[in-house]
């Protein structure tokens, strides 16, 4: 027995016991093994005295458990021999007591700064901190950004090193863009699986205000589970939960928001315009004379946005059942004119613990609805407006003389004021989740869980434009007015099995799964035109002639997939100094060709903490130092539908004998070898923390190859006989580091100060796009499109090179008469009227090289106070506006700058064309997120538990040379063109600035 | 309660919950084959007996890029001297696009040429996709049909070289199922493919020409393009065939099933698929066949109130005053092809507009200035997108081939007869159509020379008397804005030559379009042509 090795150590009040040796199990088992009840009660309270409800108080190493009833009182009748008693709650640290023959024992619970005790939700399951033995990043509501965010990823913009969130466009329909660890795939795109609650989602399927808490896995190994769906890291939403024994509570959050145009444009108002006259300068189109007006085209279009949103929780329980119930209402103005968003969400969740808690179960339902303005067939806000709006002739009246709106026959320039007031268009979404799940506690090792979803969401859309339309004014069409509607079912189950047991110095957990997935879509669409009066709008479509005249249109669709998979999980720690966890999934998806149904993603991590090893014992200022290595294969689905199987379709018409017969052509090529793309990566990470973890923080070092990469291939036909095939040939490469450092600089009872700093690089090469069956004839192919008139590609993806490359012509100079003088990539030096596509090279890359965040958090007493800054660094933007605008030869009001000269010398004089002129550096600092708050004392409260006032204003300053509206562009996959990261196109939904007030309070 | 938690505890209820609830789920869920709801696909299609035709189509219906948004109308007519199209006010010129087919300063991305590559390739892709589903079976056919279907098919696939013979010369002969890249072949190989192919499948083509052959190749229409590609011989290869050209041209005259229009006009009307002369038109309708919106680039906005159309035409395109000043004024296709003076309101007659000759530059134009092609006729009502069927071969041409081929061999006489017969219809005063050989073997009457803004000659350039010019101010008059013109020009020494309206000549490079951009690209085997 003299080799026992038993210490406890008092940390903060806080007794636990470290156990050194194997020996020590001895000693526990044999201390179970004698019986000894003693009945212990007492009351769990917080620091201020507050009783704790629904605390978890349990004799250690036993199954034997109690929860605090509403005045946070408990009774525990012990079993064993030197009984411990452990008692936890969220948000507390877990606090051990010897009972030591005491019988009540009073619990202060201390709140959890330790953030190694922290469980952190990973694929299928929780873990804690300190186990993690992968790159998870967890992020908890009080760190949310706070304000009027757009969705889920905007909450944790800037504070996921590694994980960039970004909105380019203004539209309040519109989402954030999330981009991890690079850009993975040719044809993919960058968007994360999103979990919510355990179930695949989306970032708007619950509120932002009805999040607890957001967890990243970002590297490999632990998205490995997840199969074909991990390349882009997972992000799992945990939603507000209840508890049992709480006391029931009434939260309510809520803002309203300006929000205005972030950045204008400096086009020529009708007296620049004038001025330019009086110069003798003549134009041709939009700027051909004077109107005699004076119109702001943008102000005409453009407005203070209003918006508000109120969420409300309730949240409560009893010892068996607990509740939580949100409803959530947000009416979100866009700074167009009727563009906006109004969405309801209602979520319910109740759980009940049976049969000694060894019986859980869950029930329910997510219901959302949502409806915004169309100005565009199907979509919301039409671009093209703010198009017109900027091109027009300041010098235009509204409307003319006789109270129509002004127009003129000038090429694609319509009316932008008329263009919207003779739109009428509403779109309308409802969404439905069902959710079921029980969970057995077999025995205290063993937990089987199976959990269902269904999911639905429809819409029906409408949109109309009236006779005083430009599509009948100028086109004829008497009216037009479609209506469509899609409707989406998915099935989700999974069910699994937990297993936990400890021996000793081992820990092991083993998990293991089965998931189904199936998902339907269809469709109808119909448009009519030339309808006897607007009165109807899209509501009688019907009506229209055009259905007789052969001018209508129709169409319907329907598609399914369906996805399963088996997979496993074993975690193992030794005397929490070795880590080890271990994953496999295999999984099926119908969209696989019929060769490859099924694919192997196996993940593995170790980590070795070194905190824990004897020879750091001395180093008392250490609290945390971690090692962690891990590689994992995962996939991305392969594009669409139906995409391994050959294709058909029924086309154009052609005569045949007097008839018209419908011609039969393929669209799409078999391809049996069709499967998802395999990404392989390696991750190595160091975990850190010191001085009470004032300091702590984590570095990681990922590199990942996406093998496979799938990408659309011309091929011969014949003997194929369709032009292009879908085929995983394609490599590409990404590597960079992540550092996270946590700082609590200042620390008193009364003022605190936490800085959060991220920083992470990313750098990427296309390795392939060639294998034996599909090659590229060159060893690139070019992206992306200017649109008329310039009508160019503006990036090329090259082997060897990375992904984002703009490529045009080098312009170096300008002649005297105003012409372009570019740089051959001999270079030779020619006016660009010579030039030929040869001559075009690399201008620079779209793609950030490095993302850094600085967030602060400053409390003093009851003022809190966060200000988040945020930038990219070493990157470049085709700015479109100035590609286009910046040009006094265009038909079209432009730019004031178009009249600048050029490298000092001359105006340019020269048709419009992609030149490295417009391609400009993007690198940008941004203030984004200022909230300042009061938590009113609760000496001041009488029926509210808490009361916060805030004032929070997002997209505040952006330090920046760019000259465009917002460096922060589109830098994902764009579905119509393709890889353009770093394209400003021209008709961009200028992003915003806005400003919100809030409160929340808990009843 | 104390009871239910000891059963349910107990093993064999564990066991029966879990399996359960597995076997619920695991029921039906290990089948991945694709559910296949609104598409065709291989595996599901079954062809019916009108799926033969319906494959058959896809190889013809490319064919209606050539009155489409920068088409064959524009590779053939944008860089000759009839059509030019410059900026109007409203500021339509689509990034220059129009002064560069003008100028002769295209490189490898000019769409126009780009569309025509693409465009042929994608006629001939579907000739050899269809000829490959009926000899291997895939598509079932009788015998009859099946000699049938091949030889029209190659038929059509000779008329798409015929066209890339003439604007890019060096393509790749597709006509083998291998799966190695196209291989690029000269313009003469592609020429002798031509002329191989068509003679080859000529005795099996259909010699009906009514509705079930119309707007597909018959002989005829195969001894049409035989004669066209021996017409243009001597650009092709160096070689002349001349006694070729007659020859081909004498079977379809000697069929006697097609004759002249007694009406000009009515061979480019609406309803123009009964005319005679038609050998081979492409079908197009308002409803089912749209893509001709050539129109909507030629008419002025305003054209709209001229001709009750629901749609805005564009702007553009319109003739060059140096070709007005060629016509005899007694020639009424001069007022049968162009829109000119006051245009009137088809409700109330009164003048929308007065279009001028006069076009000061191609960089700008009043919208009035110019005009405008009026050949093809717009019905009321009409939108972007004509039903007017496009004559890409009528008879007329046959006997104007077989004229120059004649006149080209010392015939002239006997060729001023031919053109004389053509003429007849567009005289009131026969005298005034007899044209004699002399006056045919003579240079050109168009006053060629860059245009100054006053509409004077500012530069006359090469002033060399181009022979047989006359004949081509024939063919000019005859087949004004019939797609056609550059080949013509070519073939009589003018297009590489000659100065006219803001052009100047650029090199015999000019004679081919580059391969575009992508299509090089794509295919490592293509040799950019000489000169780009």
């Amino acid at each position: 027995m003299e080799q026992i090795n038993l210490s406890i150590r008092a940390n903060n009040g806080i007794c636990f016991f470290r156990k050194k040796t194997v020996y020590a199990l001895f000693f526990l088992f044999f201390s179970f093994t004698s019986f000894a009840q003693q009945l212990v009660k007492g009351t769990v309270k917080d620091e201020q005295g507050i009783p704790i409800a629904g605390a978890s108080v349990s004799e250690k190493n036993t199954s034997n458990g109690v929860v605090t009833d509403f005045d946070g009182n408990y009774q525990l009748t012990t079993s064993t021999e030197n009984p411990i008693i452990t008692v936890s709650y969220i948000g507390f640290q877990v606090s051990e007591v010897r009972v030591a023959g005491q019988a009540t024992i009073n619990v202060i619970l201390k709140e959890d700064l330790q953030e190694l005790d922290e469980v952190v939700v990973i694929g299928y399951g929780t873990q804690k901190k300190a186990d993690v033995t992968s790159a998870v990043a967890s992020v908890k509501s009080e760190d949310f950004v706070q304000g009027n965010v757009k969705d889920a990823a905007q909450l944790i913009q800037g504070k996921v090193a590694g994980l960039t969130v970004s909105a380019p466009s203004g539209d309040p329909t519109a989402g954030s863009q999330i981009k991890l660890r690079g850009l993975a795939s040719l044809t993919g795109g960058t968007a994360p699986l999103v979990l919510v609650d355990g179930v695949p989602g989306s970032l708007g399927t619950v509120a932002p205000e009805d999040i607890e808490s957001i967890s990243v896995l970002k590297d490999g190994s632990a998205t490995a589970i997840y199969g074909t769906r991990g390349t882009n890291g997972v992000i799992i939403i945990t939603t507000k939960k209840g508890n049992f024994n709480a006391q029931p509570t009434i939260e309510y959050n809520g803002y309203s928001s300006l929000s205005t145009i972030a950045n204008k444009l400096d086009f020529m108002d009708a007296s620049d315009l004038r001025e330019k006259w009086n110069e003798g300068y003549e134009f041709n189109g939009a700027n051909l004379q004077d109107y005699g007006a004076d119109t702001d085209w943008l102000d005409e279009i453009t407005r203070n946005a209003y918006s508000q949103v109120h969420n409300m929780i309730f949240r409560g329980g009893n010892e068996s059942t607990n509740l939580t119930a949100s409803l959530n209402y947000r009416d979100i103005e866009g700074i167009f004119l009727k563009s906006d968003n109004k969405k309801y969400t209602g979520r319910v969740s109740v759980n009940h613990a049976m049969f000694d808690n060894k019986l859980k179960t869950n029930i329910g339902f997510i219901v959302s609805e949502q409806k915004f303005n169309a100005l565009g067939d199907g979509t919301s806000f039409n671009s093209y407006i703010y198009r017109q709006a900027l091109i027009r002739n300041p010098t235009e009246p509204v409307l003319d003389e006789e109270g129509r709106w002004f127009e003129r026959d000038v090429y694609f320039y319509d009316n932008p004021v008329g263009y919207i007031q003779e739109t009428l268009g509403e779109n309308k979404y409802r969404n439905v989740r069902f959710d079921a799940s029980m969970s057995y506690d077999f025995s205290k090792d063993l937990t089987v869980k199976g959990l269902y979803t269904r999911k639905g969401n429809s819409n029906i859309r409408g949109f109309y434009e009236t006779t005083n339309h430009v599509s009948t004014v100028k086109y004829g069409q008497g009216g037009f007015a479609s209506r469509g509607t899609d409707n989406y079912i998915g099935n989700y189950s999974q069910i699994s099995a937990d297993y936990n047991k400890s021996f000793g110095n081992h820990r092991v957990t083993a998990l293991l799964g089965y998931n189904y997935e199936d998902n339907t879509n269809e469709g109808f669409w119909a448009t009519n035109r030339r309808f006897p009066t607007d009165g109807l709008t899209y509501n009688d479509i019907g009506r229209g002639q055009g259905l007789e005249e052969g001018e209508a249109g129709m169409s319907s669709y329907k598609s399914s997939d369906k996805l399963m998979a088996l997979f496993a999980r074993v975690t193992y720690n030794f005397d929490d100094r070795y880590l080890l966890m271990a994953s496999l999934r295999r999984e099926g998806s119908s969209r696989f060709g019929k060769d490859y149904k099924w694919g192997s993603f196996p993940g593995i991590s170790v980590g070795w903490r070194i905190n824990e090893e004897s020879f750091m014992e001395s180093a008392e200022w250490l609290d945390n130092l971690k090692l962690r290595a891990g590689f994992g294969v995962t996939g991305t689905n392969a594009g669409q539908n139906y995409e391994s199987l050959s294709g058909l379709s029924y086309g154009n018409y052609f005569l045949y004998d007097g008839e018209w017969i419908r011609e039969l052509v393929p669209t799409r090529n078999a391809n049996p070898n069709l499967r998802w793309e395999k990404k392989e990566e390696l991750n190595f990470g160091l975990d850190f923390g010191f001085l009470n973890d004032r300091i702590s923080g984590s570095v990681d070092y990922y590199s990942r190859t996406t093998k496979d990469a799938l990408f659309n291939y011309s091929v011969p036909t014949p003997p194929y006989f369709y032009g292009n095939i879908l085929a995983n040939v394609a490599e590409i490469k990404n590597s960079g580091l992540e550092f996270l450092l946590n700082v609590t600089p200042f620390k008193t009872d009364n003022f605190q100060w936490t800085a959060n700093f991220t920083y992470s690089t990313n750098t990427n090469e296309v390795v392939s796009l060639s294998n034996d069956e599909f090659q590229l004839t060159n060893d690139f192919f070019d992206e992306g499109y200017t649109g008329e008139p310039i009508q160019i590609s503006t990036h090329r993806v090259q082997e060897g090179q990375p992904i984002g490359n703009f490529f045009g012509l080098k312009s170096v100079d300008i002649t005297d008469d105003g012409i372009w003088l570019i740089e051959t990539p001999d270079g030779e030096i020619i006016p660009a009227t010579e030039s030929t596509t040869e001559d075009r090279q690399v201008l620079g890359n779209g793609l950030p090289k490095s993302y850094f965040s600085w967030n602060n958090t400053v409390r003093y007493k009851n003022w809190d106070f966060n200000v988040n800054l945020r930038g990219a660094l070493d990157y470049q933007i085709l700015n479109f506006s100035r590609m286009f605008y910046e040009n006094p030869t265009v038909s079209y009001n432009t730019l004031n700058s178009a009249y600048d000269e050029v490298y000092g010398k001359a105006v340019l004089n020269d048709v419009q064309r992609l030149v490295s002129y417009y391609v400009e550096d993007g690198d940008f600092l941004k203030i984004d997120n200022v909230t300042i708050g009061y938590t009113l004392p609760k000496s001041a409260l009488k029926f509210t538990q808490s009361f916060r006032i805030y004032a929070s204003g997002l997209n505040l300053a952006t330090f920046t040379g760019y000259k465009g509206i917002d460096p922060e562009v589109n830098r994902d996959r764009d579905r119509a063109s393709g890889i353009v990261p770093g394209n400003d196109e021209r008709d961009k939904y200028p992003s915003t600035r806005t400003f919100s007030l809030g409160i929340n309070f808990t009843l | 309660m104390k009871n239910i938690v000891n059963y349910i505890n107990s093993i064999s209820i564990r066991l029966l919950i879990f399996g359960t609830m597995t076997s619920i789920l695991l029921i039906g869920c290990t089948n991945l084959e694709e559910e296949v709801f609104s598409e065709v696909t291989e595996e599901s299609f079954v062809p019916a007996d009108s799926d033969i035709v319906a494959v058959m189509a896809s190889a013809y219906t490319p064919l209606r890029y050539v009155m489409g948004w920068q088409g064959l109308f524009d590779v053939q007519e944008e860089p000759a001297d009839m059509i030019v199209t410059p900026t109007r006010p409203n500021g339509w010129d689509d990034g220059g696009t129009y002064k560069r087919m003008h100028f002769h300063e295209w490189d490898n991305t000019q769409w126009q040429p780009r569309n025509t590559w693409i465009t042929c390739f994608n006629g001939i892709n579907s000739v050899n996709r269809v000829i490959l589903q009926i000899e291997s079976g895939e598509l079932p056919v009788s015998e009859e049909q099946f000699v049938a279907i091949i030889a029209e098919m190659r038929a059509l696939r000779a008329l798409y070289y015929s066209i890339l013979v003439d604007t890019h010369g060096n393509v790749p002969i597709i006509s083998n199922y291998g799966d190695e890249l196209p291989v690029q072949s000269t313009r003469n190989e592609v020429y002798e493919f031509i002329v191989s192919e068509l003679t080859d499948v000529i005795p099996t083509l259909s010699t009906e020409v009514d509705q079930s052959t119309y707007g597909r190749m018959t002989r005829y229409a195969a001894y049409h393009v035989l004669a066209r590609i021996y017409l243009n011989a001597e650009v092709y290869t160096g070689t002349p065939q001349w006694e070729k050209c007659i020859e081909a041209c004498n079977e379809v005259i000697n069929s006697g099933q097609y004759t002249l229009s007694d009406s000009y006009s009515n061979i480019f009307s609406t309803n123009n698929d009964t005319n005679p002369e038609l050998v081979f038109a492409i079908p197009y309708d308002q409803i089912y066949a749209q893509g001709w919106n050539a129109h909507m680039k030629m008419l002025l906005p305003d054209h709209r109130y001229v001709f009750d159309m629901e749609s805005q035409p564009w702007g553009g395109s319109s003739c060059n005053p140096q070709f007005i000043d060629s016509y005899d004024p007694n020639d009424k296709r001069m007022e049968d092809t162009w829109l000119m003076g006051d245009q009137l309101d088809a409700n109330d007659g009164s003048v929308v507009m007065t279009l001028v000759k006069e076009m000061p530059s191609i960089y700008d134009c009043e919208f009035t200035e110019g005009f405008r092609c009026g050949k093809y006729e717009i019905e009321p009502g009409a939108t972007g997108s004509l039903s007017n069927d496009f004559p890409l071969l009528r008879y007329t041409d046959i006997l104007m081939m077989k004229a120059e081929s004649l006149l080209r061999t010392g015939q002239s006489e006997a060729a001023a007869q031919l053109v004389t017969e053509v003429r007849m219809r567009s005289f009131d005063d026969p005298a005034e159509a007899t044209v004699t050989g002399a006056e045919l073997e003579g240079d050109t009457t168009v006053q060629y020379g860059t245009l100054a803004e006053d509409g004077s000659i500012a530069d006359a350039g090469n002033q060399t008397p181009v022979p047989y010019g006359r004949f081509l101010d024939e063919l000019g008059w005859e087949f004004a804005a019939e797609a056609r013109r550059r080949t013509d020009l070519i073939r009589f020494g003018v297009y590489q030559t000659k100065n006219w309206y803001n052009h100047t000549p650029k090199g015999d490079h000019t004679i081919l379009f580059p391969i575009g951009l992508e299509e090089m690209n794509t295919n490592s085997n293509l040799q950019q042509n000489p000169g780009y």
